[in-house]
């Protein structure tokens, strides 16, 4: 493999060497050596390729881009095609909710409540997951405000106010995401044992989650929608995280081209990510019944669990025997097993 | 959207804005900047964010800041263009630079010098007081401190070791004023020991060119190259060296269609601008352009009448020419004869053609011989004494031109006159001094007679044995103001003389090289720094390439303790106790003499050079009224009350007394115009006439004057000699001569007063009469391709010292060792140990050197400049990517430069490409305060070091010094390039 | 009114960067920041030109349109200008501009952009003209004192015009007509949709 690496790049090699020779004729004996009619052109240059690039002697390379137009395009996306996307998403994910409770309202526990609790996320995990919520919400309502906030909130607050809203928002966002992307690497070494996907989930699939009738299919600890929740919470964060440091220091280790693909990385997966949320925000709070105390308390009925949870609950009555009304005392129920 | 100006903001403007309107103005912006600066709208830190509110609460009455600003003009510093420098002066702080579109010159343009001239006063990193190192300190000192301690020390030093042995280096930086007073100290003080940059720069072009046909200075105009059908740039990149000049050149291309043609090894900036480039061998200028004239003889493309009437010694270049058939040409420079034969031929049939160098000619073993093989091609194609023609030298420093005239050098006094008995007696005439006294200050009347020491041999003429120096001792004191030590070649040799000095003086600005090195030489006492004034504080005349002659004003009075030029030349004439003889004609204010007097003082000696017609007065009034002069004739209208029919700052020769009203010389040697409209003929600088052998044995005599040419209007229809006395009377024109006039005369040599001289004679009268009859004073010439006495006659090939064609060498040797300006110059047997030694093999690669856009000779200056150093933060050098690949040496990446002599090495960047030819690298010369990869800033007084330090080139240069003038080599040396 | 532009005529630029030193002059911008700066393409290579670059003033200017403060505004000559109290630093124009002509001083921590601060054509900001605010935030306005931008104005071969766009554009054409060459008006077509045929 090392030698088929090396002919790879010899041939590479070889290749811009004969454009290289192409590229600069070397005159015959004699022949004519005129820099004004072989000067560059600007209109050939672009079409050649899609930036003019020279030399500078100052140390700020980023400087030796003449021309790049393509920063037209990124225009383009960031006031028309970004804005549709985040709105289609955010705005349509939010009338699916609201239509979503109006025709089904809160999923009640069937069964009531139990009076009896089990833990269901401990207090380093409750902790981790409310300081990376509170973060994503400032993070994404600041991060909103650069794409929305000159068209929707500034005509409303005038320049000067806006303008200095904005600042601190840029401050937040570029401050919170660090415990924005120290709380998504928790979360995804937390919880990766019980988010991995398998057999059961494709039933939970196929069965809509329950959500509509009052069907329960049977759950591990964490059913399939809240494994998309965490792999988009893992993934989409580690995106937003990535691309958003590209962006936070400017230059290091990219270009231009770098950071404008950057930016659309992030504000696109950074818009999805907000419509994901805002269901799990639903489904957390008012869309379930009994649902908040997991994160709230930490400990949620166990008739919640059952009907939610089954196959977990069944493996911590297992574990621990039935009847004990306890089991959060028993630290060997970790998620990671 | 916003607008300028909504209401939201107007409306704000309250009353703190009413308390602040009136200081607007008091203010410069300097100390606003200090205040916020352009960070004052950006987030110093995250707790100052104000939006809205306070700030534009502040917001003060509208209207410039720049509003009752005074407007003072001057002339940039930084090269030989003599750009205007239009300063917008508030309270005695230059607050702004506007384009100074009066001036024919520049017409509002400058380069990146030029446009930041205004940061070298306002500099923070300036020195602000004397100083003196103290067991390896520096320590401040008072004025009256310094001036005693060098005085007493210098005092010593002549006692002990006689007045040669203080070196006084003076510069092209000063102006016209202060170069003349710098040499008059020396001859004052007793010694021919005072040089300036002119010895690194064009001393070959000046003795070269004076050789061929009178005066050593370019022969047109940069505005004049307008009129050119080709111009050929051989041994210059005026692209960054000259780049307003770039101006004219360009446009010139352009209107006329022409030819623009770059010789050079590398592909410069100027020849990005080429319709024809040619890369030759860096060391061959004498076979390219006997290559061109092989074509042109083979061709019959000569102009033979021009010849005929205005040449000398044709056929003895003729049989040189022959050896040079395109095969040879070929073998020794690289250039293809077709190409070659294609140049020539432009330069031959599409006339007018000019000839454009710089250094590149220059600073070469065979640097004169170069020059004078130039003008022997402008010669044998006619191409000299008319519009778009010549010999268009471009200088290198803004007054180095100015600063050769008034004869800051080691081989004549002010104005050419030399340093026989006669030109000794001329000036101190002049300067009515006891001829007596003066000599009496010389250890001999020989010394006095003799050249001194170039300073490119200064630290030769410390270390060398005493018995090889040849006057009463070593040199023991260097006094420098105003010169950089980094521009002399052979640095880690110089080290040892710094070392072993008695004292030395660094009067200057900044502290130099010549402080950092100093200290790295392991000086712990007996060194002095004295800030001097920049131009721009200091008022006077200063000569651009082009002969002009501006005035410039003082703009702001010399920042912190420093001093202009004149009052430290005056300060240490009265502590040596001479000031009285030496400013008799003086005024003295302040310790300050007067510049308008040195000026008049130099008006009345400068007969030679045609520099006593450019009074303060009409030098003024030019500044004034630069608008009315045209750009392309750069004359004035006739009609003119002040300035009529003047050409822009009466470019010498301006003949005759400021009365006489001649309008200066545009282009010399135009034998199309009337004298008294700046016509000329050559000038018969060598005898009348030589005495030649020929082949049989017998000899015969050929006259030097010119055969049937003659200027406009001449009342002399043929060539005639210079004017004297005894040559008016034969022409019977003595009789116009005034009383007075005959007076003066008579009292020059009372002895036989026929044999005085148009230049000798300090009423003018003899210049006055001859111009009435329309004859140059000089007389009528002609011009020389066989210049006898110089070392080469006529010009010969000969390889650099250090050469990586072998081969060539037993063909092409350098010239054989000799005693010269009372030093030796060893080239022959330094090539030939090269030989032996193999060098060549270890040091492959030729390097050269040249100039950067951003800096200027040494650049402590330009390199402080942070609006220039940002633009160029690290040394480097050029080396082609084939050269590079063989040595593993990345674009960017750290290199060692390894020399051919005293094992000398340089840490610096690369810049891999392919502006210069394989086996061929090139340096910068501008930086310096590094050496052999330590950085020296920490041997700079604190907070005066550039910004920007690095290797100097002239670490690596070597060995070799032309014959005539012994000019540096700084162009062709040889080395080796390691990555680091 | 006037529709200012610049244009630099390549054939005549020698990389000399007065245009630089002059910016740095008139304006006093800290070390650091370019407004201005010369591009040179093919380096050393026949056919080199270098193109003295700094904002160009676009029409419909990418900067303005992607802002998400709006700062940016455009005045009756048609020069692109931005209030610096309104700017937040965060760097969207600089992606969209394509002469790479915004500049951010280094402030705080981890390098983040302080104020944007770019060419102002000599034409200060939104504070009063000739004001000691404007001076500080924004540098000299020469075009309320009747001149141009200092860049142009002091360029040593006449090859950066400045000042109303068809007037420059004669006065290229006039050149390229005249001398027979013209490598283009460098950034025409990307700032302002226009081409100078040659």
């Amino acid at each position: 493999m090392p030698s088929f690496g090396r002919f790879i790049r010899l041939a590479i090699g070889a290749w811009a060497l004969l454009l290289l020779i192409a590229a600069t004729p070397t005159p015959s004996m004699g022949q004519q050596i005129n820099p004004t009619a072989d000067a560059v052109n600007e209109r050939q240059l672009l079409q050649e390729l899609d930036r003019i690039q020279g030399r500078v002697s100052i140390p700020d390379q980023r400087s030796s881009v003449l021309v790049q137009p393509q920063g037209r395009e990124w225009r383009e996306f960031r006031n028309v095609l970004l804005r549709w996307i985040g709105g289609v998403a955010i705005v349509g994910m939010l009338a699916v909710l609201v239509v979503f409770y109006l025709a089904v309202g809160m999923v009640r526990l069937e069964s009531g409540r139990s009076g009896r609790t089990i833990v269901r996320f401990n207090t380093f995990e409750r902790f981790v997951h409310w300081m990376t919520a509170t973060c994503f919400i400032i993070l994404a309502v600041s991060g909103l405000n650069i794409t929305f906030g000159r068209p929707l909130l500034l005509p409303l607050i005038g320049f000067e106010a806006f303008s200095e809203w904005s600042q601190w928002a840029k401050y937040a966002h570029n401050y919170l995401s660090f415990p924005f992307t120290i709380g998504v690497v928790l979360i995804f070494l937390m919880w990766i044992g019980g988010n991995i996907p398998n057999k059961v989930d494709v039933e939970w699939t196929k069965r809509g989650g329950g959500l509509i009738g009052h069907d329960h299919p049977p759950a591990y600890r964490f059913n399939a929608g809240q494994k998309a929740i965490y792999w988009i919470v893992v993934i989409g964060g580690g995106l937003v995280a990535g691309t958003g440091y590209v962006l936070m220091f400017p230059f290091y280790g990219t270009g231009i081209e770098g950071m404008q693909m950057a930016q659309i990385v992030h504000s696109i997966v950074g818009v999805l990510f907000i419509a994901a949320m805002l269901a799990h925000i639903y489904i957390g709070t008012i869309g379930m019944e009994g649902a908040f105390e997991a994160m709230g308390s930490g400990e949620v009925d166990v008739n919640w669990a059952r009907e939610h949870h089954s196959l977990w609950m069944d493996e911590q009555t297992a574990r621990t025997g039935p009847g004990d009304s306890q089991p959060q005392r028993r630290r060997a129920a970790s998620p990671a097993e | 959207m916003l607008i300028k100006r909504t209401h939201q903001h107007s409306l704000r403007r309250g009353s703190v804005a009413d308390t602040l309107a009136g200081q607007a103005s008091g203010l410069d912006r300097r100390s606003f900047l200090r205040k916020s600066g352009l960070a004052g709208g950006a987030l110093a830190a995250l707790g100052t964010i104000s939006v809205g509110g306070v700030r534009k609460a502040e917001a003060a009455a509208a209207g410039p800041l720049t509003a009752g600003a005074t407007v003072r003009k001057s002339i940039c510093t930084h090269c030989s263009v003599g750009c205007t420098v239009t300063a917008e002066v508030l309270n005695g702080v230059w607050i702004g630079q506007e384009p100074s579109w009066d001036s024919p010159i520049n017409r509002g343009s400058h380069c990146a010098k030029g446009a930041s001239v205004r940061e070298l006063v306002h500099s923070e990193r300036r020195l602000r007081y004397p100083m003196k190192l103290v067991g390896g300190q520096w320590t401040r000192v008072s004025w009256d401190t310094a001036i005693n301690e060098i005085g007493d020390k210098l005092q010593v030093v002549r006692e002990k070791s006689g007045p040669d042995s203080v070196y006084w280096l003076g510069s092209a930086k000063m102006t016209n004023e202060g170069a003349y007073l710098f040499r008059k100290l020396g001859a004052f003080w007793g010694t021919n020991n005072t040089d300036h940059q002119a010895r690194i720069c064009h001393s070959t072009t000046v003795t070269g060119v004076a050789n061929t046909w009178g005066y050593g200075a370019m022969t047109n105009s940069y505005n004049d190259i307008r009129n050119a059908k080709t111009q050929v740039v051989l041994g210059g990149n005026p692209a960054e060296a000259h780049p307003v000049s770039l101006q004219h050149l360009l446009e010139g291309k352009e209107l006329q269609k022409a030819n623009f043609v770059v010789i050079d090894p590398r592909l410069t900036r100027t020849a990005a601008h080429a319709t024809e480039y040619v890369r030759m061998r860096p060391g061959t200028d004498i076979p390219v352009l006997y290559g061109m004239m092989w074509h042109i003889l083979q061709n019959g493309w000569e102009d033979k009448e021009f010849i005929r009437q205005r040449v000398y010694g044709f056929d003895d270049l003729r049989k040189e020419v022959e050896k040079w058939n395109p095969e040879e040409v070929e073998r020794v420079t690289g250039i293809p004869g077709e190409q070659l034969k294609r140049v020539a031929k432009m330069f031959a049939t599409e006339k007018p053609a000019t000839l454009i160098w710089a250094m590149g000619q220059t600073q070469k073993t065979v640097g004169t011989a170069n020059v004078r093989a130039s003008c022997i091609l402008l010669l044998m194609t006619g191409n000299v004494g008319g519009a778009g023609m010549g010999a268009n030298i471009f200088r290198g420093h803004d007054n180095v031109q100015g600063a050769t005239d008034v004869g800051l050098d080691i081989v004549t006094l002010p104005f050419y006159y030399g340093l026989a008995e006669g030109a000794w007696k001329h000036w101190s005439r002049v300067w009515e001094v006891d001829y007596d006294f003066l000599k009496s200050r010389f250890d001999s009347k020989q010394i006095m007679e003799t050249p001194g020491i170039p300073l490119t041999r200064w630290f030769e003429a410390v270390t060398l044995p005493k018995d090889q120096v040849a006057q009463k001792d070593n040199v023991r004191a260097v006094f420098v103001q105003g010169h950089a030590s980094n521009s002399i070649t052979r640095i880690p040799e110089s080290l040892n003389g710094l070392k072993a000095l008695e004292l030395l003086v660094i009067a200057d600005p900044h502290p130099t090289t010549w402080a950092s090195l100093a200290v790295e030489a392991g000086r712990k006492d007996g060194v002095y720094i004295l800030p001097v004034a920049t131009q721009f504080e200091c008022k006077g005349s200063r000569v651009a390439s082009n002969r002009s002659l501006q005035w410039g004003e003082q703009i702001v009075k010399p920042i912190f303790e420093s001093k202009d030029d004149l009052e430290i030349i005056y300060l240490f004439a009265k502590k040596f106790g001479f000031a009285d003889k030496m400013f008799k004609n003086i005024k003295i204010e302040n310790n300050l003499p007067e510049a308008e007097d040195l000026l008049r003082e130099m008006n009345r000696g400068s007969w030679s050079t045609g520099y006593c017609g450019q009074s303060p007065e009409r030098l003024k009034a030019h500044m004034k009224n630069q608008a009315k002069f045209d750009m392309l004739t750069m004359r004035a209208p006739k009609d003119d009350p002040e300035v009529g029919g003047d050409y822009y700052g009466l470019p010498w020769p301006c003949w005759g007394s400021p009365e006489v009203k001649h309008p200066g010389t545009p282009l010399l040697y135009n034998t199309n115009l009337h004298v008294m409209d700046g016509g000329g003929t050559f000038r018969p600088r060598f005898g009348v006439e030589r005495e030649e052998k020929l082949p049989d044995g017998t000899t015969r005599k050929v006259s030097l004057l010119a055969d049937g040419s003659y200027s406009k209007g001449s009342g002399i229809e043929d060539g005639y000699p210079e004017f004297t006395l005894a040559v008016l009377k034969k022409l019977g024109w003595d009789t116009e001569l005034t009383e007075a006039e005959m007076a003066t005369i008579n009292k020059i040599n009372p002895a036989t007063p026929d044999a005085v001289s148009w230049s000798l004679d300090l009423s003018g009268g003899i210049q006055r009469v001859a111009l009435a009859h329309g004859c140059v004073p000089y007389g009528n010439g002609k011009a020389r391709m066989n210049a006898f006495g110089l070392p080469d006659p006529i010009p010969v090939h000969r390889e650099p010292i250090y050469t990586p064609r072998v081969d060539l060498v037993a063909k092409y040797p350098t010239l054989p060792d000799a005693k010269q300006f009372r030093v030796p110059n060893i080239g022959f047997s330094v090539q030939k140990a090269a030989m032996e030694k193999g060098i060549a093999k270890q040091f492959p690669l030729i390097l050269s050197s040249g100039r950067l856009v951003e800096y200027e000779g040494g650049g402590e200056e330009t390199r402080t400049n942070p609006w220039l150093a940002e633009l160029q933060q690290d040394m480097f050098i050029e080396i082609n990517p084939a050269d590079a690949a063989e040595r593993g040496v990345k674009d960017g990446g750290w290199v060692w430069v390894t020399g051919a002599e005293n094992n000398s090495k340089a840490r610096m960047k690369a810049l891999v490409t392919e502006r210069v030819g394989k086996g061929v690298a090139w340096m910068p010369f501008h930086f310096g305060g590094w050496l052999a990869g330590k950085d020296l800033r920490s041997n700079y007084p604190k907070g005066t070091d550039p910004i920007v330090l690095g290797e100097s080139a002239n670490t690596i240069t070597t060995y070799g010094y032309d014959p005539a003038t012994n000019m540096q080599e700084t162009k062709v040396t040889l080395c080796q390039i390691a990555a680091a | 009114m006037a529709r200012m532009k610049f244009l630099c005529d390549a054939d005549r630029c020698i990389e000399c960067n007065a245009c630089v030193t002059a910016c740095k002059n008139e304006h006093e911008v800290p070390w650091g920041i370019n407004r201005r700066r010369v591009v040179t393409i093919n380096d050393g290579k026949p056919g080199e030109r270098s193109v003295s670059m700094a904002c160009m003033h676009c029409t419909d200017a990418p900067c303005a349109a992607v802002c998400p403060v709006n700062c940016f505004y455009t005045t009756a000559d048609g020069v692109v200008l931005h209030s610096k109290d309104l700017c937040i630093g965060c760097g969207y124009c600089f992606y969209a501009c394509p002469f790479g002509a915004p500049q951010y001083p280094k402030v705080g921590n981890f390098g983040s952009r302080g104020k944007m601060d770019k060419c102002t054509y000599c034409a200060g900001g939104p504070e009063a003209d000739g004001s000691k605010e404007e001076y500080e935030k924004y540098g000299a306005n020469r075009l309320a004192e009747g001149k141009l931008p200092l860049c142009a104005e002091m360029c040593s071969t006449k090859s950066l015009l400045a000042g109303d766009g068809e007037i420059i554009a004669s006065i290229y054409k006039e050149r390229v007509l005249k001398r027979g060459y013209g490598s283009g008006a460098w950034g025409w077509k990307t700032a302002y949709r226009e081409t100078i045929e040659s």
